[in-house]
């Protein structure tokens, strides 16, 4: 028998270990971005460094950089709000409404998401070719939605329809339209739900490179392309490199924290009984 | 034309019939209330007259209009839910002008009447409190505060207080009888505790497996029960049933015998007697119309179970010859040894008969 303290002790070990494991890479990537290309090199590595802000300044003047920034914000924002916009009120209809085709419709929405990214690249290429769309925020735009509707979908859906019936049925017979029961009714009670996929939706936009790569060419570079650009030519010029991952994994860091605030459960506390 | 108006009702979920041609009728500020045991379909029918549930057959009229495909925004009903359904992200206020703003009622207009619905229900202090910071009496308020703020035609309640302790709930009972007095509203109150039946209404309902049994005041099902069912729902504790012979038929009167009798007893019948000599037939007999000794009229001769004392009244457990078991209701404290004979005294005038379809003779 392992005596409770010896446990806590056990406990808080594994929490530490599981902490320093997941973040010892961002750790590396910061610290390494003040670091100058001498003290980067070093091996063993230097814990113990005179810090530099050259390389910001750097990513700073460097035309490149911002305006991937700039054109990854662009994306990931309009995406993420669409597919808020368009997916709750679906979500909501799936959760409450009986149509015909509803679990084909349900099913639909999941399978989009067995197909691997890459299959579809070359189809999506041509399409946007044709459609004259390459190298446009809007291509990028609509094919992250494509993935993220149904995420934003599903989690919804779930959520809806944990919010008891009888509150929907509550506020129709105080006489709520059916749109006041979805934005005063579902939509603040479904909250952590729709905080969850926006989050998702953010990540996955902001990080997504393989169809960034394939479809945009120099006005459109989004930061992750950007960030890859610099892995060519004879020396990897890694400071730089550290300090753009840094500065691309603050804006998503940023709006996981904000949003998160509303992923709190027990929303629904106080409805009935 | 009755304010509200239920007719050949028919509910069907699939193939399951739940509601069976049922006809109730509530004039205007009358409270009614459904009784009947769990899933008898109380609450369906209490929904089908708010509009949320689709009538299968049949018709709604409520003041004098059809209402049975108006949408439940229309029909200026309220409904006081099971579960309260309160708007848990909303302050009591907001949850109680709800419908106001709904309504788009002016500002000061809604200040106005939520105050006032406060004030009655003594909840004027919580108003910017969330549902979660109440306790369930407070909640239950609040949603009768929705309930009243909007000046409906007509209350639906579903069981309101089925989540209350038992002091709250008798508490709760009189301030909604004081409500329907004070607003003189019509309200329709569905219970299955047949004391909230009896206090409150006006008008009993007594529904069975979708099927309307007796319709009546509470007096009326109390004294005149049309069957057993009826007769056993209604009344605490239940009335006693005891399976008795027919020994002869005599105009209005029917004569019954059964071992525990002292003599044949001879009752007067309500309906013509549809029964025969030597058929089996029911006697029924309310725990607080036996009294222990000879006196009445009757008398049955009893061995002691136990006795249960609640302070001002004792229940005893007795049984018959032939096992049957029957409660006597007497004032007082009184023990009951086991095996104890005792003798059962009753006023003939106060017991009741049914036949062997359970119908009242
Ligand atoms: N949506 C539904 N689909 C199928 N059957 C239903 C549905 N709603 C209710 N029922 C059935 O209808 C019957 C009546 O239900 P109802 O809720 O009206 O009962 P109740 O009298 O209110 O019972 P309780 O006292 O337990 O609340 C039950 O047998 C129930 O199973
Ligand atoms: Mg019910």
């Amino acid at each position: 028998m392992v005596s409770r303290p010896a446990a806590r002790f056990a406990h808080l070990a594994g929490l530490v270990l599981v902490f320093a494991f997941a973040m010892f890479p961002f750790y590396w990537m910061v610290s390494s971005s003040f670091k100058d290309q001498g003290d980067l090199l070093a091996s063993p590595p230097m814990w113990l460094f005179e810090p530099t802000i050259k390389h910001y300044a750097e990513i700073w003047a460097d035309q490149k950089v911002t305006a991937a920034i700039v054109n990854s914000l662009i994306v990931a924002v309009s995406t993420t709000a669409l597919a808020v916009l368009l997916g709750t009120p679906a979500a909501y209809a799936l959760a409450r409404f009986e149509f015909r085709g509803k679990s084909d419709l349900w099913f639909w929405f999941i399978s989009n998401r067995m197909i691997s990214p890459i299959v579809l690249a070359l189809p999506v290429y041509l399409l946007a070719q044709s459609l004259g769309l390459l190298d446009t925020h809007l291509v990028l735009i609509l094919i992250y939605l494509t993935f993220n509707l149904p995420i934003v979908v599903w989690i919804c859906t779930d959520q809806f329809r944990s919010i008891p019936p009888e509150l929907e049925q509550a506020a129709r017979l105080e006489g709520a339209k059916q749109f006041d029961v979805f934005w005063r009714i579902y939509l603040p009670l479904g909250l952590p739900g729709v905080a969850v996929s926006a989050i998702f939706s953010f990540i996955f936009s902001w990080n997504e490179l393989l169809y960034a790569l394939v479809l945009t060419r120099r006005n459109v570079q989004t930061a992750p392309v950007a960030a890859t650009s610099f892995m060519s030519g004879y020396e990897l010029p890694w400071g730089k490199i550290m300090a753009t991952g840094t500065v691309i994994v603050l804006p998503v860091t940023i709006f996981a924290l904000i949003v998160s605030r509303h992923m709190i459960r027990g929303l629904t506390m106080g409805a009935t009984k | 034309m009755s304010f509200l108006k239920l007719e050949q009702i028919v509910k069907r979920f699939g193939d399951a019939t739940v509601i069976d041609h049922v006809d109730i009728t509530a004039e205007r500020g009358e409270f009614v209330v459904f009784v009947g045991p769990s899933g008898c379909g109380k609450s369906t029918l209490l929904r089908m007259v708010a509009g949320l549930e689709e009538v299968s057959e049949g018709a709604i009229y409520l003041d004098g209009a059809n209402v049975t495909d108006t949408e439940p925004a229309a029909r200026q009903v309220s409904m006081v839910f099971q579960s309260y359904a309160l708007f848990p992200h909303m302050s009591v206020h907001d949850n109680i002008s709800f419908g106001l703003r709904m309504a788009k009622t002016p500002r000061e207009e809604i200040d106005r009447r939520v105050a006032e619905a406060a004030r009655i229900l003594q909840i004027e202090s919580l108003l910017q409190r969330k549902p979660r910071q109440l306790s369930g009496g407070q909640r239950q308020r609040v949603a009768i505060g929705r309930a009243i703020v909007r000046n409906p035609k007509l209350f639906l309640f579903d069981e309101p207080l089925s989540n209350l302790d038992a002091e709250l709930r008798s508490q709760m009972r009189v301030e909604i009888a004081r409500l329907h007095r004070d607003l003189g509203v019509t309200m329709v109150y569905v219970t299955h505790d047949q004391v909230e039946a009896m206090t409150l209404a006006d008008r009993i309902v007594v529904l069975r497996a979708g099927r309307v049994e007796q319709i009546g005041s509470p007096a009326d099902l109390y004294e005149r029960p049309d069957n057993i069912f009826v007769a056993g729902f209604i009344g605490s504790p239940k009335m006693n049933f005891l399976k008795v012979s027919v020994a002869a038929v005599n105009g209005g009167a029917v004569t019954v015998r059964h071992p525990a009798l002292a003599a044949d007893l001879t009752l007067p019948t309500r309906h013509a007697p549809r029964v025969e000599p030597g058929e089996d037939v029911v006697l029924g007999l309310r725990p607080e119309h036996l009294s222990v000794g000879d006196g009445g009229a009757a008398c049955l001769a009893l061995r002691g179970e136990f006795a249960e004392s609640l302070g001002a009244t004792s229940q005893l457990y007795a049984q018959t010859g032939n096992g049957e078991t029957l409660i006597l209701q007497v004032p007082g404290r009184r023990s009951l040894a086991p095996g104890e004979g005792i003798r059962a005294g009753f006023d003939p005038a106060q017991a009741y008969l049914f036949d062997g379809a359970g119908r009242a003779i």
